[in-house]
């Protein structure tokens, strides 16, 4: 199965190819998979070092001369490590950016917490000029990319490790807006990135025992697609949400503030509480954080059992 | 002594306003008039000028000298010195470029201009042009892990087409007292000269000698300078450093800077 990473690096070549404005500047990760783009577009790709925020900084510099800059590395190195050179010089001085990371939540399962990370979602939603995107296939990468490089924002790319197994047409990726994925009636499952996958499992799961399950998909956390969240609810009266994000601060609160005024609201949230210890495969860890389609079943068991009295009463 | 006039100026700025650092300014000003008086290519009337030559004032606490020189050479108006530090202004105690003209990015954090002028620097190489570019920094600035991150980048990147302006007025040795910063830059694989910061021939010394090209070993220029250059109370690293003068301190002041 080709990565979404090496996806990145082939969109890169085209886009580098098509506009000389583009540069790319790695912090020693994805090196091997780049020199496609580097041998196609010389003097624009950059193996900086392994120094995050100088990185970002030094962006910040390439954009005010002209460039249109590419930063690339891991999720919690690049966001975590280098927000203030973020916030300030993206920010602050109102000037443009892509950055793209890999190993956003736990992706890196053997590597342990130190390259974890929940919060990347979040810390760009602060910025007004940020467009923030979780693209967890290539069509959505390729869309994406299309639709914001040059845009004049802050663009976030968080890209998953493998994609989600759901096959969107490129175009009906639209940047912003959510995707329904499946129709249904009792319950609403909104969900985010790779966790796509296990959504769908548990419809499936779920329609055997005579639950019908909606599900609605968000590529791009900002600017966020309230209003299909707000359909969505105001038919089934049931929410739960599933993100590889922090539970403090991700599609759980964005999918509630778009629920206000949806009376009998009933709600479940699958998300990362703090640090997830341990090593192990990708799957092994989603099972350690609740993140499985049998967490999902029994989420949306539980607010459908009993409140039949609750559907449509809005 | 040179630039007492603006030595003034800053005082009176930073007691209208009652916020301002006025050692640090002191420390730079003459660097600063110097880069824009006969170093810089820049039109001040049109502060976008593509084939301008970029100043990056990393250690942005000392703002309030580059506002004085700004308005010396035409990017600024006395109003806007009048409305420093006010809701009517664009001036304050850091300067931010989406407001100010001439200021080339927004500082005030430090550690961060500097890296961002060599992007700048790498920026400019890469669309083919000819630009130099200068970055100020604070001795104590230079405790910042991302100053040396950048050193690393620039000379490896080589940047011929920049040049580091380092205030050396001994912050840094206050609190690590081991501060060589010429052989630092040096290690770190930059053309170091030092200079006297406030002395004007000096300045025309090393600043007319520099050669600087899209490509080769970038440029650090270690600037010997007195924080609060100029008023006998004001120098040094006391109490000064973020203090407003009251009105007999400011008459003081002003005797010393107009004798």
């Amino acid at each position: 199965m080709t990565t979404l990473r090496q996806q990145f690096a082939d969109q890169m070549v085209t886009l580098g190819t098509s506009d000389p404005r583009v540069v790319v500047m790695v912090g020693d990760i994805s090196h091997g998979i780049l020199q496609p783009y580097a041998e196609a577009c010389p003097g624009r790709y950059f193996n900086i070092g392994i120094c995050e925020p100088s990185m970002v900084n030094m962006a910040a510099g390439l954009n005010r001369a002209g460039v249109i800059p590419f930063v690339h590395t891991i999720t919690p190195f690049i966001t975590e490590r280098a927000y203030e050179q973020i916030k300030l010089d993206f920010g602050y001085q109102e000037l443009a950016v892509n950055i793209v990371s890999v190993g956003g939540a736990f992706d890196y399962s053997q590597l342990g917490c130190s390259h974890h990370c929940y919060t990347d979602v979040s810390l760009f939603s602060h910025l007004r000029r940020a467009v923030v995107m979780l693209p967890s296939s290539g069509p959505e990468l390729a869309a994406m990319l299309k639709q914001t490089y040059d845009n004049g924002m802050i663009n976030y790319f968080r890209l998953t490790e493998y994609a989600h197994g759901v096959e969107f047409e490129e175009s009906e990726v639209i940047v912003g807006r959510g995707i329904k994925v499946r129709q249904g009636e009792d319950v609403t499952i909104a969900t985010t990135g790779a966790q796509l996958r296990n959504a769908v499992a548990s419809a499936d799961a779920l329609a055997e025992v005579g639950i019908s399950a909606e599900i609605i998909y968000f590529h791009t956390m900002k600017p966020f697609d309230s209003k299909l969240v707000h359909e969505s609810v105001s038919r089934t009266g049931r929410l739960v949400t599933v993100e590889e994000l922090s539970s403090h601060d991700g599609l759980y609160s964005q999918c509630i503030r778009s629920c206000v005024g949806i009376g009998g609201l009933v709600a479940r949230q699958l998300a990362v509480d703090d640090f997830i210890h341990g090593y192990g495969t990708y799957e092994e860890l989603c099972a350690t954080a609740d993140l499985t389609e049998a967490s999902i079943i029994s989420a949306a068991m539980s607010l459908t059992n009993g409140r039949e009295d609750q559907r449509g009463s809005d | 002594m040179i630039n007492s006039d603006l030595r003034l100026t800053i005082a009176e700025i930073v007691q209208r306003s009652g916020e301002g650092h006025i050692p640090s300014s002191f420390s730079i000003v003459d660097i600063v008039e110097h880069l824009y008086g006969e170093v810089l290519r820049y039109d001040a009337a049109n502060p976008a000028w593509d084939d301008r030559d970029y100043f990056v004032l990393s250690k942005g606490h000392g703002c309030a000298a580059l506002y004085v020189v700004l308005r010396k050479y035409g990017f600024l108006t006395d109003q806007d010195l009048l409305d420093y530090g006010t809701s009517k202004g664009i001036l304050g105690g850091h300067p931010d470029l989406t407001v100010v003209p001439g200021v080339e990015a927004s500082t005030g954090s430090l550690g961060h201009g500097f890296p961002t002028a060599l992007g700048l620097a790498l920026g400019l190489r890469i669309m083919g042009k000819p630009n130099r570019v200068f970055a100020l920094l604070g001795d104590g600035e230079c405790q910042e892990g991302t100053i040396w991150e950048s050193a690393n980048i620039g000379a490896n990147q080589q940047l011929g087409n920049f040049c580091a302006i380092v205030d050396w007025n001994g912050s840094a040795s206050q609190l690590m007292p081991i501060d060589d910063l010429p052989a630092k830059w040096s290690a770190f694989g930059w053309s170091v000269t030092e200079v006297d910061g406030h002395s004007a021939d000096e300045l025309d010394r090393v600043f007319g000698a520099l050669s600087m090209q899209p490509e080769g070993v970038p440029t650090a220029i270690i600037a010997h300078t007195t924080k609060g250059k100029g008023v006998s109370f004001t120098e040094g690293h006391g109490k000064w450093h973020h203090r407003i003068p009251d009105e007999a301190e400011m008459a003081a002041l002003k005797a010393e800077l107009t004798s």
